[in-house]
């Protein structure tokens, strides 16, 4: 007997300590489904200056908080009767957001991953921006970027990112000058890649200073790299788009990164780590500083990564320069970000969307523009001489060459990342990620990994999105 | 009369603990139960589906399952030895009339009040292989050095490696133990001409069974939820090697957004925790010794 109440008193015990340490995960399990009511005229405004709160979540570093408190300070005076309870929240966004929604406190607009924004819209529990867009007297959809859209069925749009970022070189001039190595900043000048490599290996220098390209290299001890780029799959897929590949087909039903273009583009980033020495493994990585912080203390001469670096870049004191990326056969860059959306259940639909444009204006948040860890979604500002010069030219974040580099090159060449279209990619992504590991680590090959993992990924391809 | 009265007066003053349990852990279990059998994801009314999160997860369809299952039983089959081992071994150092005993207890157990983040942090450092301490230190001894949490096969020892710094508080629970021996049985011992091994075979151990049998329980279910060291230092790579059960059901939840899935995970685990236990409470009668019991 007394066991039995000990087994018994033992299987509580187990039972609590199994659900308090899953805490996370209990109150947002539990929690009924949002009732959320929808509004029925969505657009049927509220007697002006009646106060309204809108309640406003974002993530960011304290640099963009400090600019977004400064921001809907400036959008409170515009708009007096609106107070904006704009929440920071920094870490686990998606978990806390997810949270919120189920407890029925969903914020009226936010910052939302395109991962939870896109099953939420089909849900109907997001605004489709376009109807908004097309009664709005002062914007049209026109007037933005075309391939910065997140729309989740024809006609419908959860929005745009909430600001542009895409993908180039960024380099300290320092150590290029004596190299001698130029790198081309428009897309008609784009190093192939063999003069890529070349570059690279220029750049690569060892412990007793010999470059990559001499033979008495030694890889084992190398002092300052040529070249890094981040492992997570923006790091690597504009290489796989310039080589004419894709992760999926046009319809998302068939899993592409098996293709030969696809296959061969991995294998030769893979093989600036694994076979050129130029760019440090994921390991080396690890114990190197942020990519701004290696270009600057001279770990690494060329860093491709996402143009928010500028931020950092902008601030550090030292000589930087930036490129546009290479070319296997067309010059593109990787376009990226995620929405800000509106919920369908705020009650002030019209206030939020008022708040969605101020957003979106990047005259009202042209701290974050000319501090470069935005780029403005207006088509305008990339087109109109007296709009570029208020943001892309003469601050410290925009260096000469920034217009051709990364503007124009984002606007004319620029092809929207998969998390645009791509049903379940935070799964799909979860699966090639872990097996791209082992290529980075130069333990398979690209096309030994991918195949591997194909039977895998196709019972996740649930097509695209837009469709 | 006044037996009721107290029985209610006990009631109430247990109500808190009682409420507690039925609120924040049995309603949200019995909650995650119903919603394991539906595809949930927050916004989206659970739509019933049966079995399916079960047969998605056993038949295979689900590409993570059985690989987190098989990393998270390694590592709970490698670390609950080891770190029993360990934490006895300390246990019994510190027990011994050494000097800066005091001192020494402190230091092992400090490792445990630091948060798992920052231990996570700091290990991340001293096991990078090209700059980390602890193959510098391997390489200044002429040994051969590892890729550690790096590669496939090494970064579940190495993992396991790292938990043995924060057994502090299974030390402490076992110290307790060995200061709850009576002397007396040492003390027969030793008149009976016994020597330090058998003293501790036939003493230390046997009185000792229950502690370790505690320390046992609770080693196993915190191995199969360790979280913190897959989430933060190698998120669950490379190649999956390091994917925890629970970081694997922390992700479908919040990065997959498949509720109802997340809470077929969690029960499978469940499941097989309770069945572990059970187990080891019927093994218990083989070799836990309760004090007064007659033993053969």
């Amino acid at each position: 007997m007394k066991r039995r109440i000990a087994l018994f008193l033992a299987l509580v015990m187990v039972l609590g300590i199994l659900f308090s340490a899953c805490g996370a995960a209990g109150p947002a399990t539990s929690a009924a489904p949002a009732s959320v009511k929808p509004a029925e005229s969505a657009l049927a405004t509220p007697a002006p200056k009646q106060p309204v709160t809108l309640k406003f979540t974002y993530w960011g570093s304290p640099i963009e908080k400090d600019a977004v408190v400064k921001t809907m300070a400036n959008f409170q005076k515009k708009y007096p009767y609106i107070t904006v309870d704009a929440q920071h929240i920094p870490a686990d966004y998606e978990t806390k957001i997810t949270t919120m929604v189920a407890g029925n406190t969903a914020p009226d607009i936010a910052y939302l991953g395109e991962g939870l924004a896109f099953p939420w819209a089909e849900e109907g529990k997001i605004y489709n921006i376009l109807e908004f867009l097309d009664k709005d007297t002062e914007l049209k959809k026109e007037s933005f970027l075309s391939n910065i859209w997140y729309d989740w069925a024809p006609g419908k749009s959860i929005g745009t990112n909430t600001a542009v970022e895409a993908f180039a070189i960024f380099y300290n001039k320092e150590l290029t000058e004596k190299a001698g190595v130029t790198v081309p900043i428009t897309a008609d000048t784009a190093w192939t890649w063999e003069q890529f490599v070349e570059a690279a290996q220029k750049l690569t220098i060892d412990g007793n200073g010999k470059n990559a390209l001499d033979s008495a290299f030694d890889s084992k001890n190398i002092k300052q790299y040529g070249v890094q780029f981040g492992t997570w799959w923006a790091g690597w897929l504009w290489a796989v788009y310039s080589n004419g590949g894709d992760y999926l087909n046009a319809d998302g039903t068939e899993f592409t990164l098996t293709k030969p273009e696809a296959v061969e583009a991995i294998q030769k980033m893979s093989d600036l780590i694994n076979k050129y020495h130029v760019c440090p493994s994921p390991i080396q990585s690890k114990a190197l500083p942020a990519p701004t912080v290696s270009l600057q203390s001279k770990q690494v001469a060329m860093s491709i990564d996402g143009q928010w670096c500028l931020l950092d870049l902008g601030a550090a004191d030292f000589k930087f320069g930036v490129g546009v990326l290479p070319k296997l056969k067309t010059s593109i860059t990787l376009v990226l970000g995620s929405p800000t959306v509106i919920f369908k259940s705020t009650k002030y639909p019209e206030e939020a969307w008022l708040l969605y444009k101020w957003l979106a204006n990047p005259e009202s948040s042209i701290d974050l523009q000319a501090g470069g860890l935005w780029m403005p979604l207006l088509k305008d500002w990339y087109t109109k001489p007296e709009l570029i010069s208020k943001w892309a030219e003469n601050n410290a974040a925009h260096p000469d060459g920034y217009k051709d580099a990364i503007m124009k090159q984002t606007m004319t060449n620029g092809v929207p990342g998969p998390s645009y279209t791509i049903k379940n990619f935070a799964k799909i992504d979860a699966i090639v990620g872990a097996a791209l590991e082992q290529v980075w680590l130069g333990e398979k090959t690209a096309k030994e990994a991918l195949d591997g993992i194909a039977d895998k990924v196709k019972p996740e391809l649930k097509g695209r999105y837009g469709k | 009369m006044r037996t009721k009265k107290e029985a209610i007066a006990g009631w109430l003053f247990a109500m808190p603990v009682v409420l507690g349990f039925i609120i924040f852990t049995l309603g949200p279990m019995l909650a995650s139960l119903v919603l394991s059998f539906t595809d949930y994801r927050v916004l989206i009314q659970p739509k019933f589906v049966g079995f399916d999160n079960y047969t998605n997860l056993f038949s295979g369809l689900d590409p993570f399952f059985y690989k987190s299952l098989l990393v998270t039983s390694y590592y709970v089959v490698l670390s609950v030895p080891a770190q029993l081992i360990f934490a006895f071994s300390i246990a019994l150092i510190m027990n011994r009339d050494i000097k800066f005993r005091a001192l020494f207890r402190s230091i092992y157990y400090l490792p445990s009040i630091v948060p798992a983040v920052a231990i996570s942090m700091i290990w991340l450092w001293l096991l990078n292989p090209d700059l980390g301490l602890v193959n510098s230190l391997l390489k200044s001894a002429g040994l051969p050095t590892s890729l550690w949490i790096f590669s496939e096969k090494t970064v579940i020892p190495s993992l396991v490696f790292m938990s043995l710094w924060t057994t502090g508080g299974t030390m402490v629970i076992f110290l307790a133990g060995l200061q709850g021996i009576p002397r007396h049985l040492y003390e027969a011992v030793e008149i009976d001409g016994g020597n330090s091994l058998q003293s501790f075979t036939h003493v230390t151990l046997p009185m000792m069974s229950p502690t370790i049998f505690f320390n046992l329980v609770m080693g196993f279910i915190g191995g199969f939820q360790s979280f913190t060291s897959a989430y933060i230092m190698t998120q669950g790579g490379p190649n999956n090697a390091s994917l925890f059960y629970v970081f694997y059901l922390y992700r479908e939840a919040f990065t997959f957004q498949k509720m109802g899935s997340a809470s077929a995970i969690a029960w499978v685990l469940f499941v097989i925790i309770s069945i572990l236990t059970v187990l080891v409470f019927r093994s218990s009668n083989m070799w836990v010794y309760y004090e007064g019991e007659a033993k053969n």
